[in-house]
């Protein structure tokens, strides 16, 4: 099950971040390669143009390359330093050129699919792993997308708390609220699927 | 711990849970062992927790790029790498080297057209001498322009090694492009550009006030609106479209084009009027077309083709004479792809293959050599 972080021949992060610094093409190489499947698919959590996404992966590797040597020595993760670097990039594109095709699908974060409350309501843990699989999917695919974004930065790609909130640029209450919200929207989700069911058994009972 | 056993949302969200669904380790392995032993009513929570935790990852992580993006990505960032450390051909003797050089090379395909005034100046060739008197075109003695009084189109090559097949009754000036400073090209009529890639120095192409900047790797604007429009389309790649008063534009301009501009990316067009830039059609999808001298569209790719056919090929598609006077160079067999670099990268490549030496006259061009083994 454990699945080891590895660095090529490089051994440590720190020996390839710092081969890179001196200018080894291999392993800037290693780096993208590593990486840039990942990044893509956190940038489509920020930006639905997938060119904006690959625009902005170009663009920070060709600048991590250009200035390589004024990198800064101490990193704690390539990984982390990435992710954060992209958000930004993509922001900064997205805050410049708001395209006008894109205004109908801007959503505020802060509004919730469906109203929180308390709810005691449990998820059913018994239910088939099809039937998990597909109520995942619906729920993704009707969160905001900084809640998204946060739960593709938590379980996909496993980023602590802290980190999170360092790469969103909020606090971790703030992270920890919106994998909050995000899980009880879920919960939410199928308090209604349950209540409809209930609704559609009763009706036909009649 | 002793008194409150989670439930499955709290497990799901639960730092330590997460940490050893994802990443078991020894110690998360006992933990959690010892936790199901003391709860031993939560196996099912704990089962299902795990299965949620996994499906959430599973489904965030969809979102992967296709082995086309992720080398077109790498490209670019290749390309950039070498623009920057061999920006002289010539000292490269190495195929792999110059394969490296010719990918930073971006094939920039430009059509910027003017319909309505090219015809102009087409049937009234007198014209363009009071055109070419306007300060903003004059003020500099390099100043080179080429008008295309022809009825094919016509071959230029530019100063930084880019090129442009310009298209009857159209005209194209520029002045000498030195290092390190910016690369313009003014455009009356209809022409297609290929342009040399370099990060560190955009090209801009003038055309009734809209500027085009290049600005990532192969793209292709199509500008030519006989309404009056400038209409600019990108295929791959991104460029930036903005307005200026004059025929120059400012160094801040240039800088702060992203900011005032519109980015197109690829697959998008725009429409803007001349001189104002007001946008006569926001951006919007671009329905791809067909064109005759469109190189972009077209596949240079030969196998164990004979270099007297590619050298034919490339003289249709760029309208130059390419003079071969050993017969044995021609007979020499090319295997290559020579798609999305400009004309004199392209000939760059067919030389290095079979150990020859080129020049370009014009649009006249010399091959010289003794032929392959």
């Amino acid at each position: 099950m454990v699945v080891k972080d590895t660095f090529g021949r490089w051994e440590t992060e720190r020996q390839l971040w710092l081969a890179l610094r001196q200018g080894d093409e291999q392993a800037f190489t290693f780096i993208f390669e590593k990486y840039h499947r990942t990044l893509y698919n956190y940038g489509c959590k920020l930006t639905t143009h997938t060119a904006v996404t690959e625009d902005a992966i170009q663009d920070i590797f060709i600048d991590i390359w250009r200035l390589r040597a004024n990198l800064t020595e101490n990193i704690s993760s390539i990984k982390f330093y990435l992710y954060r670097t992209l958000r930004r990039r993509i922001h900064q594109t997205l805050d410049k050129y708001p395209a006008t095709e894109e205004i109908s699908d801007i959503t505020d974060p802060e509004i919730m699919p469906f109203s929180f409350s308390d709810s005691q309501t449990m998820l059913i843990e018994s239910e088939s792993n099809l039937l998990r699989a597909q109520r995942i999917k619906e729920l993704l695919a009707q969160l905001p997308e900084r809640q998204l974004e946060a739960i593709t930065l938590r379980y996909f790609d496993e980023f602590s708390i802290a980190e999170i909130g360092q790469i969103m640029g909020v606090n971790e209450k703030s992270v920890r609220n919106f994998l909050y919200k995000a899980l009880t929207a879920f919960r939410q989700t199928q308090n209604v699927i349950i209540n409809f069911l209930l609704i559609i058994c009763s009706l036909s009972n009649f | 711990m002793k008194y409150t056993p989670y439930s499955l949302t709290d497990l799901i969200r639960l730092d330590a849970f997460v940490a050893w669904v994802l990443n078991p380790d020894a110690d998360s392995e006992a933990y959690w062992k010892g936790f199901l032993e003391q709860y031993p009513e939560k196996a099912a929570t704990v089962e299902s927790a795990r299965e949620y935790i996994y499906l959430l990852a599973e489904d965030t992580g969809k979102n992967r790029p296709t082995e086309a993006q992720s080398s077109k990505m790498w490209k670019v960032v290749e390309d950039s790498m070498y623009v920057e450390e061999q920006p002289v051909l010539e000292e490269e003797k190495p195929a792999k080297h110059t394969w490296q050089w010719i990918r930073a090379a971006a094939s920039v395909t430009l059509i910027c057209g003017i319909g309505a005034l090219s015809f102009w100046y087409f049937i009234r060739p007198q014209n363009v001498i009071t055109r070419s008197e306007e300060p903003a075109v004059m003020k500099e003695q390099s100043l080179t322009k080429v008008t295309n009084d022809a009825d094919r189109p016509r071959f230029v090559l530019l100063p930084d090694g880019s090129s442009v097949v310009l298209e009857p009754g159209s005209w194209l000036s520029f002045r000498e492009m030195p290092a390190g400073q910016k690369r313009e090209v003014t455009l009356s009529g209809k022409g297609f550009f290929e342009i040399v890639k370099d990060p560190s120095r955009p090209f801009l192409v003038y055309s009734r006030g809209i500027v085009t900047k290049v600005l990532g790797t192969s793209f292709s604007v199509d500008a030519r609106e006989k309404s009056g429009e400038v209409k600019v389309e990108v295929k791959t790649g991104k460029v930036t479209v903005f307005s200026v008063g004059s025929d120059n534009a400012s160094e801040t301009e240039v800088n702060k084009a992203e900011k005032k501009g519109f980015i197109l990316y690829p697959d998008q067009k725009i429409a803007l009027a001349p001189g104002s830039g007001k946008v006569l059609k926001p951006i919007a999808p671009a329905v791809v077309a067909q064109n005759q001298y469109d190189i972009a569209s077209q596949l240079f790719v030969f196998d164990e083709t004979p270099v007297g056919e590619v050298f034919k090929s490339l003289e249709e598609a760029y309208n130059v004479k390419i003079n071969c006077s050993v017969e044995a160079l021609k007979k020499c067999p090319l295997t290559a792809t020579l798609v999305g670099q400009p004309f004199s990268k392209k000939l760059a490549v067919i030389c290095n293959a079979i150990d020859a030496t080129y020049e370009i006259d014009g649009d006249q061009v010399r091959i010289t050599g003794n032929g392959c083994r």
